[in-house]
């Protein structure tokens, strides 16, 4: 346990605060866990909000409370490899705790640090690289393999599409899919679409982009 | 022959859907050789088989609130270890043709003496000239022993056209097989 | 008829409908090539038994499966269950945090007496979102609007089975279960 002397006031009121989040919504050892793991992970920069999300889905769903420690744990070393990632992006990316957690996200969608970094490195600006890493992660989440999903996403941000086009685009590449094409496939095919439309097209900016021309079907 | 104490397979797939993802295992370890012998005499290959096999168990797991009818789990898999299997070899069309027919006659038939096992290699090999469909029609009736009546049902197709592609598949082993011995 | 080919009535002995005796004296020679061919038939059963651990281990993984083959279900098994429906783009292009997106939720449940959704958007308290009938074909739905960003979420029926969406992309969700993710 924590010994409440050694502690400043300023992280005193924060472990207060990571409490009083979890108060009545989960155990007190799961509390515990939280609270340790949190404030070490604030220490290096990392955002907790993830930690404390885990902690309550796990007691939410009635899971034993050694296992929704050992989640917020993973949650954690996730954060911090991800954290590790963005840093090939640059210190501001590294130090934003909204893109660390997407970046979280998409590690627990089944990207690997390498593909964050490969994003990371794409040069988009903060917030259109959070909106970016949030959508690889989801087309992981539909099966689409890293190297596709980033290679998606990434000629979507350099293309400098608006946001909403890349929320689109976990959607566009699902429609595909119920067509029966693969998922990765279906993202090579509107990555080619993007490059395209970016070569030939009109210029990026406000107003209603163009519909890219649909992927080939096989 | 299943004891009167082992929980039906609807029972089962409930609680997987309720959470319990390790009772998955359940059916997974009741029907993982059921359908193993169709995959490796369609694909021509057991490691093949494997593949599919598991990848149509893990598929049927993410689709399970998508099975109709939980007490027909095991037909239900059947369509989608079916379609795994069309799909592989519309992939493998592509690779060396007969790269993978070498491991399908079984290991422990030596006793038989190696004619046997010629005949037997010689014949798998020859079904994988075919196409998936004949191929199929083939399997079902004279590896797995269902009648045309339970083909039909099981693929939703008429027996007259069943018939037309295993008459078209019997003539096509037949040429094979004389080019080849 | 071709030479190539199998005699309709060898075909019949292939399928089983007549014996050798049944055909005429001139037709039992290829009668017993098509025999022997059937004979040949391996019907010796195949034993895969790695395959259910290797199954549970990859269910534990995330979604990304890394001996993905490109292969099609057959339409009768893409169902749509569920669906969740963007009704307006977000606020702001610029500020990914700060919009709010109106949201509809929606499951077929016809044999179920209560729905919720429970995600991090409300503490997956499964009491907080309760989905209504809506129509008379068991379909349940639920409208509400939530900041822009990333979200998980499953459904709850009837207070205990925590249910992914069928038609969302998933995620692991760390307990050996599934959740839906919903990115705005």
């Amino acid at each position: 346990m924590i010994t409440a002397l050694a502690l400043p006031l300023a992280l005193l009121g924060l472990q207060q605060g990571i409490a009083e989040r979890l108060a009545g919504r989960v155990p007190p050892d799961v509390a515990g866990i939280v609270v340790d793991v949190g404030t070490a992970a604030l220490a290096r920069g990392l955002p907790i909000d993830p930690l404390i999300q885990k902690a309550i889905e796990g007691s939410a769903k009635g899971i034993p409370s050694d296992r929704v420690g050992a989640a917020v744990r993973l949650v954690a070393a996730q954060l911090d490899t991800a954290a590790a990632a963005l840093g090939e992006g640059g210190s501001a990316l590294r130090s934003d705790t909204v893109a660390i957690a997407a970046g979280g996200f998409a590690l627990t969608a089944g990207l690997s640090g390498r593909d964050v970094a490969l994003l990371a490195k794409s040069g988009a600006p903060i917030p259109a690289m959070i909106t970016g890493l949030r959508v690889a992660g989801t087309l992981a989440a539909l099966g689409v393999p890293g190297a596709e999903a980033v290679a998606l996403v990434s000629a979507t941000l350099q293309a400098g599409r608006p946001a909403s086009e890349l929320l689109a685009l976990p959607g566009r590449v699902q429609a595909e899919m119920g067509k029966g094409v693969p998922p990765a496939q279906a993202a090579a095919g509107l990555a080619r679409a993007v490059a395209a439309q970016a070569r030939h097209g009109p210029p990026p900016g406000r107003g209603q982009p163009a519909r890219p021309p649909a992927p080939p079907v096989p | 022959m299943r004891a009167e104490t082992e929980p039906a397979d609807g029972e089962i797939v409930r609680a997987v859907l309720a959470g319990d993802r390790e009772r998955y295992a359940q059916l997974v370890e009741r029907y993982r050789d059921r359908y193993a012998r169709y995959a490796a005499r369609m694909l021509g290959s057991i490691d093949a088989a494997e593949d599919a096999v598991q990848d149509a168990f893990v598929r049927a797991y993410d689709q399970l609130a998508q099975c109709k009818d939980p007490d027909k789990f095991v037909g239900w898999f059947f369509l989608i270890l079916r379609n795994r299997c069309f799909a592989e070899q519309r992939q493998r069309r592509s690779l060396a043709p007969l790269e993978a027919a070498e491991d399908v006659v079984s290991a422990d038939r030596t006793d038989d003496g190696t004619e046997t096992a010629e005949r037997r290699r010689a014949l798998q090999l020859a079904l994988m000239e075919l196409t998936a469909d004949q191929r199929e029609v083939f399997v079902l009736k004279h590896v797995e022993g269902l009648t045309y009546g339970e083909i039909a049902e099981r693929l939703s197709t008429s027996i007259p056209s069943l018939k037309m592609r295993m008459h078209r598949a019997y003539d096509k082993l037949r040429e094979q097989l004389r080019e080849h011995t | 008829m071709s030479e190539r080919e199998f005699h309709p009535l060898v075909k019949q002995l292939l399928d089983g409908d007549l014996t050798l005796a049944d055909l005429p004296a001139e037709l039992r020679a290829q009668g017993e090539e098509a025999l022997q061919l059937l004979a040949a038939v391996d019907r010796s059963l195949v034993e895969l038994p790695a395959v259910p651990q290797r199954v549970m281990r990859a269910l534990v993984r995330v979604p990304q499966r890394s001996v993905w083959r490109p292969w099609v279900l057959a339409p009768a098994l893409a169902i749509a269950a569920a669906l969740v429906v963007w009704l307006g783009w977000p606020a702001s292009d610029t500020a990914p945090n700060s919009a709010a997106v109106t949201v509809r939720f929606v499951l077929a449940a016809p044999d179920a007496h209560q729905v919720s959704v429970a995600g991090t958007f409300n503490q997956w308290d499964p009491h907080a979102t309760p989905l209504v009938r809506a129509g008379g074909n068991g379909v349940w739905s639920a409208t509400i609007t939530l900041p822009a960003g990333q979200h998980q979420y499953v459904f709850v029926v009837d207070g205990e089975r925590w249910v992914p969406d069928p038609t969302a992309p998933a995620v692991d969700d760390g307990f050996g279960r599934r959740n839906s993710v919903l990115t705005l």
